[in-house]
């Protein structure tokens, strides 16, 4: 049962994480329709802004996963303007080409730049301490995982709700053409789509690297496709599906780490695509997804 | 003239042609001739050295044709196309690999494969007809879906093959290199291989499965409206996409004589994906554009990456150079030309469109 309780919390932990970045990808998409596959590499970049400020001698950890945030969301907002604004009326599957040119680029940086071997950055490893909590050993950084993700999506629907470019995100998921007619400017609204996904990213590359502790060029694949997963678990564009996609997906990562021998651990993966391909076969439209007939006018 | 008659008029009686067809089978031609000249200019004038490179850009240019086949005509991105590199070129391993060989590589193999031995070419046919099995099964899947979710399906197919490759270790050998196997194949046979998958790919996108295909990528509704059978076209292609990827690491493995399964895994489906979308994935001569000019640029840019000295200076090392370049080129070429270099023009079709500009330049001066 005490076993049972802490994985029920790890896997709330890791949920967590792929919802904040299947979050940051449906943004993209139902804003302005574009399959962010550069969306891992946003881990990267708040990985290696930490270790360069780090080594530079800043050592005060909040200081640190600002300034990591801040870049992120530069960053984000700069590949914006510089790749995908010129691809932005072309069909998805154009967009989808340069996003994954763009993580390429990155990988390719953050191993030019700095070294393609992994780099440890310990600042934030206090968070990996055990607490006991009535008889269960848990970190603080579960804790902070599942409660600052919560804050988060809290915050992120406040935003959607009571802001008026929240609204016009909203819209534009339905209908872009009318939100610029109604007076909003585009660029605007795609790069506060940007600028939020970023900072999702940011949030759960820095749970991500005190978990490991390291960073290397290619960290930011396998999170970015699990991601993705959860997307298409949840419904592509589909913001609360991507929150219970990234939630499932947690939990049948967790299980399978307990059920499966470790002799077969390098199944682990695959076991998690099977089972996202099993689902997918059946409901194709992912969990929250409508069913769209081909010609609707809303799809 | 209602429909029917035109299309009764067109198809003339007796043993005529299509004549899509002998269009087809020119640009088909056409493909053939130059792969094949380049490849038996570069056997006979280069160094060993640059025909090695050569093998493997035309085993390239055969998983680029198969990734074509199906992401070209059906405009679906395809990410799984390495696993089934990984899964010719494994079969084709435990297949040819002689016994002796075995008894130190695989000892323990299930269902007795320690004591079966076969020809290379046998090996060959085997692996083949393995990989496009598991390419119908896992099409059968796959036509179900369709956009986002059908590439992330292809990507599941990778994770899931280099998931079984590593972890079955009796059978695959699993992170450990695969060595052993009989080289059979040389770089004749490997153009030979090239200019068959080339002809394949032409032929399928002119033919009418292919026109038809493509007609459903450009406009789903339309084509099932005008009684277009999407669902099974795609698995058609999917299909013959896969045997031909299959057929492409069957030769790799026995050209090369040692595999290792990290070698089929993302890098290879990115830098592959890559040399489609440069060349530009709707057509087949986009693909033989693509793999040349990447294998060129990313060959030169090695040189640099291992520190050259230029006029006294020493450059240091600058390992990811190529990587970088290679994402710089995807993002400008999909930023000023998203249908690739050749976008989507076939050589002939290219070649016509010159001379006319070259013929009206000249009438206009």
């Amino acid at each position: 049962m005490d076993y049972l309780i802490e994985q029920a919390l790890n896997g709330f932990s890791i949920g967590a994480q792929y919802s904040l970045l299947a979050l940051g990808l449906a943004i993209v998409f139902s804003v302005m329709g574009l399959v962010n596959f550069a969306h891992g590499e946003f881990i990267g970049v708040a990985g290696y802004a930490m270790f360069a400020m780090a080594a530079m001698g800043m050592t005060n950890p909040w200081l640190l996963v600002l300034f990591a945030a801040v870049t992120v969301v530069i960053v984000a907002l700069v590949i914006e303007r510089i790749a995908f604004r010129s691809v932005r009326d072309a069909p998805p599957t154009t967009g989808l080409l340069t996003a994954f040119g763009v993580g390429i680029v990155l990988q390719n940086l953050f191993l030019l730049l700095v070294s393609p071997r992994p780099k440890a950055v310990p600042s934030l490893s206090a968070l990996n301490q055990t607490v006991d909590v009535w008889g269960h050993n848990f970190t603080i950084l579960q804790f902070l995982e599942v409660g600052v993700t919560a804050v988060a999506i809290g915050a992120l629907v406040w935003f959607l709700k009571a802001t008026r470019i929240g609204l016009a995100m909203r819209a534009a998921a339905l209908d872009f053409t009318t939100v610029r007619l109604m007076g909003m400017r585009a660029n605007r609204v795609i790069a506060f789509a940007f600028a939020i996904s970023g900072l999702l990213a940011s949030i759960a590359a820095i749970f991500f690297i005190a978990r490991r502790g390291a960073i290397d060029p290619f960290m930011g694949l396998l999170p970015v496709l699990k991601a993705f997963v959860a997307c298409v678990l949840g419904g592509f564009g589909s913001l609360p599906g991507a929150v219970i996609g990234g939630l499932l997906l947690g939990f049948v990562e967790v299980m399978l780490i307990v059920l499966l021998p470790d002799k077969l651990a390098g199944l682990r993966d695959a076991s998690v695509f099977l089972i996202v391909g099993a689902i997918l076969v059946f409901r194709p439209q992912g969990i929250l997804g409508k069913r769209v007939e081909l010609g609707d006018k809303t799809a | 003239m209602n429909t029917i008659s035109v299309a009764e008029s067109r198809r003339s009686p007796g043993i005529a042609f299509d004549p899509r067809l002998l269009g087809n089978a020119r640009g088909a031609l056409y493909l053939a001739v130059i792969a094949a000249a380049v490849g038996l200019l570069i056997m006979a004038f280069g160094s060993p050295f640059i025909i090695r490179l050569m093998a493997t850009a035309y085993i390239n240019l055969i998983v680029v044709v198969g990734l074509q086949i199906f992401m070209g005509n059906a405009n679906v991105v395809n990410i799984g196309h390495a696993g089934f590199m990984a899964l010719g070129a494994y079969f084709v391993a435990i297949f040819a690999t002689p016994v002796m060989m075995k008894a130190v590589v695989i000892p323990n193999a299930p269902f007795g494969m320690s004591h079966v031995e076969v020809g290379a070419l046998w090996a060959f046919f085997i692996s083949v007809a393995m990989t496009t099995v598991i390419g119908l099964i896992s099409g059968l899947v796959l036509v179900r879906l369709a956009g986002i979710a059908a590439t992330i399906l292809t990507i599941s197919i990778l994770v899931i093959v280099q998931g079984v490759l590593v972890t079955w270790t009796d059978l695959f050998r699993g992170a450990q290199a695969f060595f052993g196997i009989p080289k059979a194949v040389g770089p004749g046979l490997i153009i030979l291989a090239t200019v068959a998958a080339l002809v394949i790919a032409r032929m399928f996108k002119g033919s009418r499965a292919g026109v038809q295909l493509r007609a459903s990528a450009t406009d789903p509704l339309a084509a099932e409206a005008m009684g277009v059978d999407v669902k099974r076209l795609r698995l058609v292609a999917w299909v013959l996409g896969s045997a031909v990827v299959g057929c492409a690491g069957a030769l790799y493995a026995l050209y090369a004589g040692t595999i290792n399964a990290r070698a089929f895994y993302f890098h290879t489906a990115f830098l592959t994906l890559a040399m489609a979308i440069v060349g530009g994935m709707r057509s087949v001569t986009g693909a033989m554009v693509g793999v040349a000019l990447l294998t060129v640029l990313l060959e030169l840019i090695r040189v640099v990456e291992g520190g050259i000295t230029v006029f006294g200076i020493e450059f240091p090392d600058m390992l990811g150079l190529s990587g970088l370049m290679l994402g710089v080129i995807i993002v400008t070429v999909m930023c000023f030309r998203p249908d690739g270099f050749m976008g989507g023009h076939e050589i002939e079709e290219a070649v016509a469109a010159l001379r006319r500009r070259f013929a009206r330049g000249k009438g206009e001066t």
